[in-house]
């Protein structure tokens, strides 16, 4: 029979603090960028300074006669393009910071600057082809051929639309800003083998590329030679799923210099070189019937991913099922290569589309919410029987009920007004809402052993990787539930890649991925100590189970205490493997164990200053779904983490590239923004545990909407749409001031 | 400063030497070293002149009540040299410039940030660092009211708020929660804790602190 999670759960879904808090918040974990290596020495990057150029000359002569110096590892050549500011030329490493950041200043590096192009606007008005060749065709083009996509009965829905409403909506480039940087400890041992100690999001991948590399490269038999740990790490939000060039330079540095180095990118290299959100502009026009009813979607976007080629938006339309007809164009610029950031994709999709659903309302006459719940996507009929857990067999259900909450939570009947009409002083009072959908599916194999020893203990290894969302403690609940203890009595080893197969941290599989395999892994254990336990008791295998803290026979009656049982074992020591993925998450007999697809609805709250253009969030409600919820605490501590983040994109955060420089003028955390505690809102999550759906990740979903309901907020205080975040006071008074006109 | 005085049978380079070596961190090391007579730009000869640097100097700290020492270049900061000659790593490096508070440690009970302070000049100081606020098993109100509320993520900003509030708290036990938010006005959080850490304000607040 097929394990399932059991019914009666003592431990999880209950809130149980993390438990390496104590460590991490007195600064005892050791991070990656904490780890201090006997004989360590420091590497350091050089950069391009320069949007786009060529290497004429490389002089390293007098930086090698620098105090201190130990390796130099080259990345680019004499004659090799380079496409964006901070772009990597090459590393060094001496004894100290200091003397490593000397010798980086003393490596001279003649270029031949290149056109170069940072900003969308002007690639669309004149393409001066200034990218990388890309293709069969090899073309420099900066502006990529758009994608088109229409629906069967678009041209329908819009000839039936009484009401048209044509917005443009823009959110810019952003950067993660992990605060723990990209990098990482490399260490060659006596054997050959090599250790990195890595801020990453994929313990096994960046082990194993780093292997890739020198079989490559130097021809070396690296198979089962890099050992890759990461206990702790400060920060990815999609950004970190590599060794990325530091993580080889760095390794190779190490090589050279025969010492272990440490190689973390300083803040401005973080910004501008280790990835960022892309953007996102369009014109999106909405069709529709005066009773609310959307009956066409058309969306002309655009965006950069720097010098990459990938979309800068998700699915369009977002959530909704509207007839649609969407157009993208990818434009590349001379700026930092996007990566995957928080559910990529998806808060442009959620901005362009739950926006212009609210300009909609407001030309008909109709409180948002109305036209939301009036056109969101109903549950679907064939679904409903062949997978009644997925997502879009409740799709609409889910999402009426989610609104009702949050509608209910935020007091929208009370405090909804008519767009404009947010008071009569200078500071305009405004709600508005979004909503979203995410996947949060398990990927990737993940291998999870737990082994009990003859003295109580019980011991948990994975591979797997804490990006701050206490994953030891989803471990340790799972295995403390199967075993009758409580959590604190487990011990986790996570983040060291011999410990089995996972995944990366990323599209929120992880808890989904681990909690069903720490499940396996656990029941497994247990059965296999009864298997030598029953023998000793004169019991039979079948007769026994575990209650809190205790193994119980149910054919004699008797109870024996946890120890006191596992003192049973002698030599023995009962080992149980769990392995979970995607493809077992699949099977008809494993429903229930882990699923993904998940709603959530937000409403925000804001008062707007129209004297100075300031914006103040006053209180975020955040609905959300996530199956069977492991840790509550963990969960809402998560989701509310989102909401913050997604405020952040709303009212703070921008990459600037300076137009006559190409370079970034706010590679920093001054002038780029992130809020504090004074600035933020009161946030209320309510989660909807449906814990027969499984385990679902929650990592991304939270994050996504909460920009767009900021923004439908303002609009609702002032009247008028302020187009692109962050909502700035200069964008609020301007957006003001056309208002006005 | 107090500590140059201490430095005056130092072996040095002579003051040009030492600003022609080194870059703006020097300058502002030079400053330091106040000699009578002699402006900062224009040194008249060697022999009048203490000076220290470039190279490493001795430096010594008390952190957490232990003495620590070692040999840094008078550039490193406190936080450089906390981290990378000491070993002591619960204050992080993030923005290296003053801005996110994740460096945050105490220098005779006041908050600071670390990387702006040179290293030099918190000798004879008292330096408190998050380390200090677990002994043994037993954790101080501060952190303990962050885990119990779950009121960091990733962990990486979190010893600079504990820090932070901590000293919020030493300096006035009766702090409101609004006095407490307002002293970590100067910390940044990317992981987005800042709901969880109220309801920890909250809890210590009521419990005055403690
Ligand atoms: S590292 Fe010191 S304030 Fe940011
Ligand atoms: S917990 Fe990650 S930055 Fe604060």
């Amino acid at each position: 029979m097929a394990t399932k999670w059991p019914e009666n759960r003592r431990v999880i879904g209950t809130n149980v603090p993390r438990l390496d808090g104590p460590e991490k918040s007195t600064g005892k974990a050791k991070y990656s960028y904490d780890i201090n290596r006997p004989g360590m020495v420091y590497g350091v990057i050089v950069r391009c300074p320069h949007a786009h150029a060529k290497i004429k000359s490389i002089d390293t002569s007098a930086a090698e006669k620098m105090p201190g110096f130990r390796a130099l590892h080259l990345i680019a050549r004499e004659g090799t393009e380079l496409y964006y500011a901070g772009e990597d030329v090459l590393a060094v490493a001496a004894d100290t910071e200091e003397h490593a950041l000397d010798v980086a200043r003393a490596v001279k590096v003649e270029y031949e600057v290149l056109p170069f192009q940072v900003k969308e606007s002007d690639a669309l008005e004149n393409d001066r082809k200034t990218l990388a060749p890309l293709g069969p065709r090899r073309e420099r083009d900066n502006l990529r051929p758009p994608q088109t996509q229409e629906s069967d009965e678009f041209a329908d829905g819009m000839k039936n639309a009484e009401v048209t409403v044509t917005g443009t909506y823009g959110m810019p480039v952003i950067s993660h800003q992990c605060l723990e940087a990209h990098g990482l400890v490399a260490e060659w041992g006596a054997d050959g083998g090599l250790t990195v100690w890595a801020s990453t999001q994929a313990v096994v991948g960046t082990a194993d590329a780093l292997a890739r590399h020198f079989n490559t490269v130097h021809k070396m038999d690296m198979a089962g030679k890099v050992k890759c740990i990461t206990h702790y790490m400060g920060g990815g939000f999609g950004s970190k799923f590599g060794p990325d060039v530091q993580g080889i330079a760095c390794a190779e540095l190490a090589l050279k210099a025969k010492a272990p180095v440490k190689l973390m990118l300083d803040r401005a290299s973080e910004i501008t070189t280790a990835g960022n959100r892309p953007s996102a502009y369009g014109k999106v026009t909405i069709g529709g019937k005066k009773d609310g009813t959307i009956t066409a979607f058309e969306a002309d976007t655009w965006g950069t991913p720097g010098t990459g080629a990938a979309r800068t938006v998700g699915p369009l339309p977002y959530v909704y099922l509207f007839q649609h007809k969407v157009k993208h164009t990818v434009i590349r610029l001379n700026l930092g290569n996007q990566r995957a950031m928080r559910a990529p994709g998806h808060p442009q999709s959620c901005f362009f589309t739950d926006c212009a659903l609210d300009d909609f309302a407001a030309k008909i006459g109709m409180d948002p919410m109305q036209v939301r719940l009036r056109n969101i996507p109903p549950d679907d009929v064939n679904a409903k029987n062949t997978d009644p857990l997925s997502y879009p067999a409740m799709r609409g259900t889910l999402y009426k009920k989610q609104i009702e909450i949050a509608a209910q939570l935020s007091g929208w009947a009370n405090k909804w007004h008519p767009p404009g009409k947010g008071g009569d002083g200078p500071i305009k009072h405004g709600i508005g809402m979004a909503l979203h959908t995410w996947g949060g599916f398990a990927a990737g194999p993940n291998d999870v052993t737990v082994t009990i020893s003859s003295d109580g203990t019980v011991l948990v290894q994975t591979s797997t990787q804490d990006l701050g969302t206490a994953q030891r403690t989803v471990n340790a609940i799972v295995v403390a539930e199967i075993l009758g203890l409580e959590p604190k009595d487990i011990t986790v080893q996570i983040g060291e890649n011999p410990f089995g197969r996972s995944g990366g941290s990323g599209g929120s599989t992880t808890c989904p991925s681990q909690a069903p395999a720490s499940l396996l892994a656990a029941v497994k254990a247990r059965d296999e100590m009864f298997a030598v336990i029953a023998k000793k008791l004169n019991a039979k295998v079948e007769d026994l189970s575990i209650t809190k803290g205790k193994v119980v026979d149910k054919a004699s009656g008797n109870e024996y205490e946890w120890k006191k049982a596992c003192a049973l074992l002698g030599t023995s020591r009962p080992r149980g493997v769990g392995t979970w993925s995607g493809a077992e998450a699949a099977k008809q007999a494993n429903a229930g164990l882990s699923k993904g697809g998940v709603g959530g609805v937000q409403v925000a709250e804001v008062l707007v200053d129209t004297e100075t253009g300031v914006v103040r969030c006053k209180q975020i409600v955040a609905v959300q779904d996530c199956g069977l919820i492991i840790n509550k605490l963990a969960c809402e501590s998560q989701v509310a983490g989102g909401v913050i983040m997604g405020l952040n994109y709303a009212l703070f955060e921008e990459l600037i590239a300076d137009r006559a420089t190409g370079r970034i003028v706010n590679p920093d955390m001054e002038f780029y923004k992130l809020g504090g505690i004074n600035d933020m809102p009161k946030i209320i999550v309510h989660m909807i545990d449906m814990p027969e759906r499984g385990v679902i990740g929650i990592g991304e979903p939270p994050t996504i909407s909460t920009h767009a309901a900021i923004g439908n907020a303002i609009f609702n205080a002032l009247g008028v749409r302020v187009p692109e975040t962050p909502f700035t006071p200069d964008r609020v008074l301007a957006a003001l001031a056309k208002g006005a006109k | 400063m107090d500590h140059s005085s201490k430095r005056g049978d130092r072996p040095g380079v002579s003051r040009r030497d030492f600003l022609r070596g080194t870059g703006a961190a020097a300058t502002a090391v030079a400053s330091l070293v106040k000699v009578p007579g002699v402006e900062a730009q224009e040194a008249k000869s060697g022999a009048d002149v203490v000076a220290i640097g470039p190279g490493p100097v001795k430096l010594s700290l008390e952190v957490n009540g232990t003495t620590m020492t070692t040999n840094v270049e008078p550039r490193v900061t406190l936080l450089d040299a906390l981290r990378n000659y000491l070993d002591v790593t619960g204050c992080k490096k993030v923005c290296d410039r003053g801005t996110c508070g994740a460096c945050t440690v105490m220098v005779d009970g006041k908050p600071i940030y670390s990387c702006t302070m040179l290293a030099l000049e918190a000798e004879g100081k008292k330096i408190r660092t998050a380390e200090s606020l677990i002994d043994g098993g037993k954790l101080d109100p501060v952190p303990a009211a962050f885990v119990a509320c779950d009121a960091q993520q990733c962990g990486f900003c979190t010893p600079g708020f504990v820090v932070a509030m901590r000293a919020v708290l030493d300096a006035n036990p009766k702090a409101t929660p609004a006095e407490v938010e307002k002293g970590l006005a100067g910390n940044i959080c990317r992981c987005g804790t800042y709901e969880q850490m109220r309801h920890a304000i909250e809890d210590l607040c009521k419990a005055g602190g403690k």
